[in-house]
């Protein structure tokens, strides 16, 4: 639930994996649930996963979308969150590389979208090249160059524009102290010889350069129409619409680019003919309207997670279950704890907390069962061949004799006081674990922080809370894309840290990490992932506690729905559409 | 006011005390009111005891009482009450709402009659000191006084509580809400004051080689002690709400310590899941406002019948 | 006249620069790390540092906050160096969260709350005066009792209660009107005054009750005063006397509480527009508060201390034109 997360990047292996068939999101793969347990057959929220809802959509109506909350980011060059990046790449500007538009599994699959394949390797996977499709447009009808896209990637180094992702800056030569097109510097690693063709320079070896070209990054942004930091406020549009009006925290208006070709265009569908998206509403009320989905509303989809109060109003009526969309998120979300500082540096503390947390109240907290599974292992079930692991074998309502004999043992018998930072809409949750964290002597004061604030100042090393509730999701279904953004010690920063959240720096583990990372056998490095995170946990730098959905209402009008699994089980903005457009308020 | 005092049968020569007492025993909605108020703060005295009763704390779990499959709906009627649980219980977390209600009873009350007391002794003895000396003292004092009402008080309070971290939520909302209220009651004690200083009875105690602090103690501040019975009265309910506003949007008092305010919050999103909820909080907080305001109403209109209004 | 206006002005400046004074140390001084403070929780260490340079921690503090109070009035260029940053008169400084100078922040917002306020002001003297003067002229009658336990019923009630009874009965249950939604008059009038019907009636409830309450006893004891009787006496109508001399006095210290309260919802009524999820000024400041956005909170306060003082200014002046009495 790291919104950060992405498309990571990393070693080997997506092929032989098969991308997917995670566990519990896995309701049309029978063979999984059968084994998982948790299959949709007995799940009421889960029957339309991996299935389009509504129907094969109409052309034309106007879309709403109803949010709680203005996007983080539209300028290509800073977005990076996981819903944001979906509205962005398959709405306003196209990449050079994107993700199939199919539910389930086959969303994990990359097509060519600016480029005419998924890009030539050579040099030993050194060297990148990638063809532009012949015709593409944007708004204005002018051509997209390879250089507006060496151009967003330049400038997404420009400290005038922070928040996007770093991999320009991780993987290509010579980037290192670039700060941007500003000055008249460019970067010599990115080479556009001709204006259809653009080759990357890395700086070691990247045989899965293409799951990166995925990034809002590589979007096309034409010199001209740079304002800098303005120019999120108005992304110039390479893609199906363009923006029409957009009052930050009110109200985007896009209307149909004219320009695009969906000739040159194999994943985006453009069915309505408007998308206004409504921000600052009340969830509840959010929820509310798309449960009656009367007049407008019913042509309408949700941004934001259902609210769990809603889900009694949800989950006992058929007519509207059918309206809900619950990919899972597949992230876990774990109380990480801060093992740098007394008195988490003593892993019986940690684990006293591992045993004192009650699992129970967090997925009622969290929605209930129906939205959320209790989690036993640090890696999603996805990643352990559809069911998480119990190896700690601690009962979900926890045990708080042995935490408070885990106290005694580390010093501290009568308990200590410390504090937990939560996301706003997680005080629930908060004050669960604060319940359960009490039984056995520990005393927790709850921070709650803005969502839009929440990684920044979980990511503050030395300011944060002792603990902090978040969570991580693998890209695609690899280890190498949880453990060691999760319990690397190496990539903590001082500030704006993410994923390792326990700043956890334990020699072995790191060793460990880079010995599976050398292996070259998929099926073995898989294995050795899996035991690795039953070992890590053992020393107990989070307690991990549940594996949320990404619960999403539509209206009653809504067809080609589903939550995309490569955008954390957002609504796939490429194929979403109207059943009957005459019916949507124009 | 005199038409209606005459009807009680009194002795002649009553203090205005008396008559006072009197006057208030004949009105229904006093009774009432005052029946109210004496149930809401014995509830907020004995919290412990009551919940203790009730065999919960306002902190303790119960998760047999809610239904996780409907996000955590109370099983039963009217929000699960039950033998157990006499009110019913929290959503989600199953905690007891007779004990919550009981023990937000007292955080919200408390922190009322604080800031009350806070408003009443601050501007009384503002109103007191500009009335009777006058001059430049009084010209300062004004001052002050139209500059504080001049702040944006709620806006004002929200912003101080969000910057203060980390220090004590009760007796900082206590102290902030007390900071914008005095100048109301330190305008009616300075107009008072005003009126009484040259009655005949205060010139004679002057002449008489009283000193200032004796004139004020003796002669000033009885004189004025009506209208601030009244309006102290008056005022309560607002700080209540104030309170409750807080609480509500969020720069209250922190989980998990229960205030009227702050279950309100919470249980808006249940309104329709689970009514009761909903209603037990807000239905506390109304009645409570309602009876001072009733209360005040009948101690204004006896004590200060004139209306020394700002 | 004029003098009294010119004397009067110079003490809303004065006020002003009291109040920003008073914000300022509150923002800018207490703060351990002010800068940090006015970056914000979602903080990078580029922002950290232009905020750095931005606000001249280097200054002494009276220069910092002379620099602030001139910047209001002339604009001013924040900063030195690489890190310079125009902002225009009025500059009331420069929302790092939002990359967008205070200004044009609450402007864009402004119209949004002022459509709330005067709509709902509209409703509630409407309602809140004809109930107070008819349970005034009809003092204890049955109708005056109705009245004043209807009112003392409804000022008892909390907005954010209220405005929940409203929805359920209003959108949910019988589907009467639309979930508010701002749509600007320019626009569309007619959608403008729908979607925000029921913000209003929210608001009004609670004012108008408390206006019933407080114009009620100011007519009763108008009505008393010895020259309504005169005027009784001289064989005036009723009505008259009523509508020329007695709601002319017996309105002024409505008029006083009006000006406060007009001027205060003006910078945002924060619990209504965050409970209708209208974006005013109010819910601006809510989202500030918690994305620790403190150039906006600091904004937010005095524009609605401009406010509050405009707006009782203007109340002082219209004593002149209501209350006869009253004379400059």
């Amino acid at each position: 639930m790291n919104t950060r997360t992405l498309t990571t990047v990393a070693a080997a292996l997506a092929a032989t994996l098969a991308l997917g068939a995670s566990g519990c999101s896995g309701g049309r793969d029978g063979e999984d649930s059968a084994r998982d347990g948790r299959g949709s057959a007995e799940n009421p929220a889960t029957a339309n996963n991996g299935a389009v809802v509504g129907g094969a959509p109409e052309k034309g109506g106007t879309l709403t979308v109803l949010s709680n909350t203005d996007f983080t980011h539209l300028d290509p060059a800073r977005n990076w969150v996981m819903g944001d990046m979906d509205f962005g790449t398959r709405l306003l500007y196209r990449t050079l590389v994107t993700y199939k538009a199919a539910p389930g599994a086959e969303g994990g699959e990359l097509v060519p979208d600016l480029a005419e394949d998924l890009g030539a390797p050579s040099n030993g996977a050194k060297t990148w090249t990638f063809r532009l499709k012949k015709g593409l447009k944007y708004e204005d009808g002018t051509a997209i160059t390879a250089q507006d896209i060496k151009y967003n990637v330049e400038r997404s180094f420009s400290p005038d524009l922070p928040g996007g992702p770093d991999y320009a800056a991780r993987y290509l030569a010579g980037a290192e102290g670039y700060q941007g097109p500003a000055h008249g510097k460019h970067l010599d690693s990115v080479k556009t010889p001709d204006d259809r063709t653009i080759v990357f320079e890395l700086r070691k070896p990247f045989a899965e350069f293409a799951y990166a070209t995925v990034l809002p990054t590589f979007a096309p942004v034409p010199k001209a129409q740079d304002k800098g930091p303005q120019y999120d406020n108005r992304p110039f549009s390479s893609g199906p619409y363009k923006i029409e009006s957009y009052a930050r925290d009110k109200r985007l208006v896009l209307v149909r680019n004219t320009h695009w070709d969906p000739a040159t265009d194999q994943v985006r569908k453009a069915h309505p003919d408007r998308i206004v998206v409504t921000m600052g509403l009340k969830g509840n009320q959010i929820d509310d309207r798309l449960i009656a989905s009367s007049g407008a509303d019913a042509s309408a989809v949700s941004w934001g997670k259902m609210r769990p109060e809603s889900t009694p109003k949800v989950l006992t009526k058929a007519d509207v279950r059918a309206r809900l969309l619950a990919e899972s998120s597949n992230c876990t979300e774990m109380v990480q704890m801060h093992t740098g500082r007394t008195p988490f540096d003593d892993v019986r503390v940690r684990q006293a907390v591992q045993y004192a947390l009650d699992r129970e109240a967090i997925v009622t907290a969290s929605g209930g069962p129906a939205l959320n599974d209790a989690a036993t292992a640090l890696m999603p079930g996805s990643l352990f061949d559809g069911k998480q692991p119990d190896t700690l074998k601690i009962p979900l309502t926890g045990d708080a004799a042995k935490a408070k004999e885990l106290l005694k043992q580390a010093g501290k018998p009568d308990g200590f006081a410390t504090s937990i930072t939560v996301s706003n809409g997680d005080k629930g949750v908060g004050e669960a674990i604060q319940q359960a964290l009490g039984r056995a002597g520990i005393k927790v004061t709850i921070e709650t922080v803005d969502p839009s604030a929440f990684y920044d100042t979980i990511g503050d090393t030395e300011n944060r809370t002792d603990l902090v509730y978040t969570g991580w999701c693998p890209d695609y279904p690899s280890g190498s894309t949880f453990l060691p953004f999760v319990f690397d010690g190496r990539y903590i920063k001082e500030k704006g840290n993410s994923g390792n959240h326990s700043l956890f720096r334990d020699k072995p583990t790191m060793q460990r990490m880079d010995e599976i990372a050398a292996m070259t056998d998929a099926q073995q490095a898989n294995q050795a992932w899996q035991q690795l995170d039953g070992e890590i946990l053992a020393k107990a730098p989070t307690a991990p506690a549940v594996i949320e959905r990404m619960p999403l209402l539509l209206g009653a009008n809504i067809a080609g729905a589903y939550g995309h699994t490569s955008f954390g089980g957002q609504i796939d903005y490429a194929t979403v559409g109207l059943k009957d457009p005459a019916k949507s308020a124009g | 006011m005199a038409a209606t005092l005459s009807s009680t049968s009194l002795p002649a020569g009553s203090g205005p005390w008396q008559l006072a007492r009197a006057e208030l025993r004949r009105r229904t909605s006093v009774k009432i009111s005052l029946s109210v108020v004496a149930l809401f703060v014995f509830m907020a005295a004995a919290a412990p005891l009551l919940s203790a009763l009730g065999g919960w704390s306002p902190d303790e779990f119960d998760k047999s009482a809610v239904d996780p499959y409907l996000g955590g709906l109370p099983i039963g009627p009217f929000g699960g009450i039950s033998a157990d649980h006499w009110l019913g219980v929290e959503p989600v977390t199953g905690r007891d709402l007779f004990a919550r209600v009981v023990h937000g009873a007292q955080v919200s009350l408390f922190i009322a009659f604080a800031a009350t007391a806070i408003v009443v002794t601050a501007g009384t003895a503002a109103g007191v000191t500009a009335g009777y000396f006058g001059g430049r003292t009084d010209a300062v004092l004004s001052r002050l006084m139209d500059l504080t009402m001049s702040f944006p008080s709620l806006i004002f309070m929200i912003a101080m509580l969000s910057v203060a971290k980390d220090v004590n939520r009760i007796l900082l909302m206590t102290v902030v809400i007390g900071l914008f209220g005095w100048p109301g009651i330190a305008r009616v004690v300075r107009g008072q004051t005003l009126s009484l200083k040259h009655r005949e009875y205060v010139d004679a105690a002057r002449v008489a080689g009283a000193g200032p602090w004796r004139i004020l103690s003796r002669d000033i501040l009885p004189g004025v002690a009506g209208p601030v019975i009244a309006y102290t009265t008056l005022i309560i309910p607002g700080m209540i709400a104030t309170e409750a506003a807080l609480s509500y949007l969020g720069v209250g008092v922190r989980p998990p310590t229960p205030s009227w305010g702050q279950m309100i919050a919470e249980s808006v999103a249940f309104y329709d899941t689970d009514p009761m909820y909903f209603i037990l909080p807000s239905s506390c907080l109304f009645l409570t406002v309602l009876a001072f305001t009733l209360l005040g109403d009948a101690l204004r209109d006896i004590l200060d019948p004139r209306g020394s209004r700002i | 006249m004029i003098l009294y206006l010119g004397r009067r002005l110079l003490g809303v400046v004065g006020v002003l620069i009291a109040i920003a004074a008073v914000t300022f140390t509150i923002f800018y001084v207490l703060p351990a790390d002010p800068a940090a403070a006015a970056c914000g929780k979602s903080c990078s260490a580029d922002r950290l540092a232009a905020i750095r340079a931005h606000m001249g921690l280097d200054q002494p503090v009276w220069r910092q906050f002379a620099d602030f109070v001139t910047g209001i009035f002339t604009g001013r260029t924040i900063g030195s160096g690489q890190y310079t940053l125009h902002c225009e008169f009025p500059c009331l400084g420069y929302s790092y969260e939002n990359s967008q100078a205070v200004w044009d922040l609450l402007m864009d917002r402004l119209p949004v709350s002022a459509s709330l306020a005067f709509g709902a002001a509209a409703l509630w003297l409407g309602l809140g005066l004809s109930a107070g003067v008819t349970a005034a002229l009809r003092k204890d009658t049955l109708a005056d009792r109705v009245l004043m336990v209807g009112a003392v019923a409804a000022a008892s009630l909390p907005v954010y209660f209220t405005s929940v009874l409203l929805i359920y009965g209003l959108i949910r249950a019988t589907g009467l009107l639309p979930y508010p939604q701002y749509v600007p008059l320019g626009s569309d009038p007619v959608q403008w005054a729908s979607n925000l019907l029921l913000p209003w009636l929210a608001l009004a409830i609670l004012y108008a009750a408390m206006y019933a309450r407080q114009s009620r006893s100011s007519m009763i004891e108008t009505m008393a005063e010895p020259y309504i009787r005169t005027a009784r006496a001289k064989g005036l109508p009723r009505r008259t006397v009523v509508v020329k001399h007695g709601l002319r006095a017996g309105m002024t210290p409505v008029l006083t509480i009006f000006g406060m309260d007009l001027g205060g919802l003006l910078a945002g009524a924060v619990i209504t527009e965050s409970i209708f999820g209208l974006p005013g000024v109010g819910r601006l400041f809510y989202g500030a508060l918690s994305s620790g956005d403190q150039p906006v909170i600091l904004g937010v306060t005095l524009l609605a201390a401009t406010f509050i003082v405009l707006a009782n200014l203007a109340v002082d002046l219209l004593y002149a034109v209501v209350d006869p009495r009253v004379r400059y």
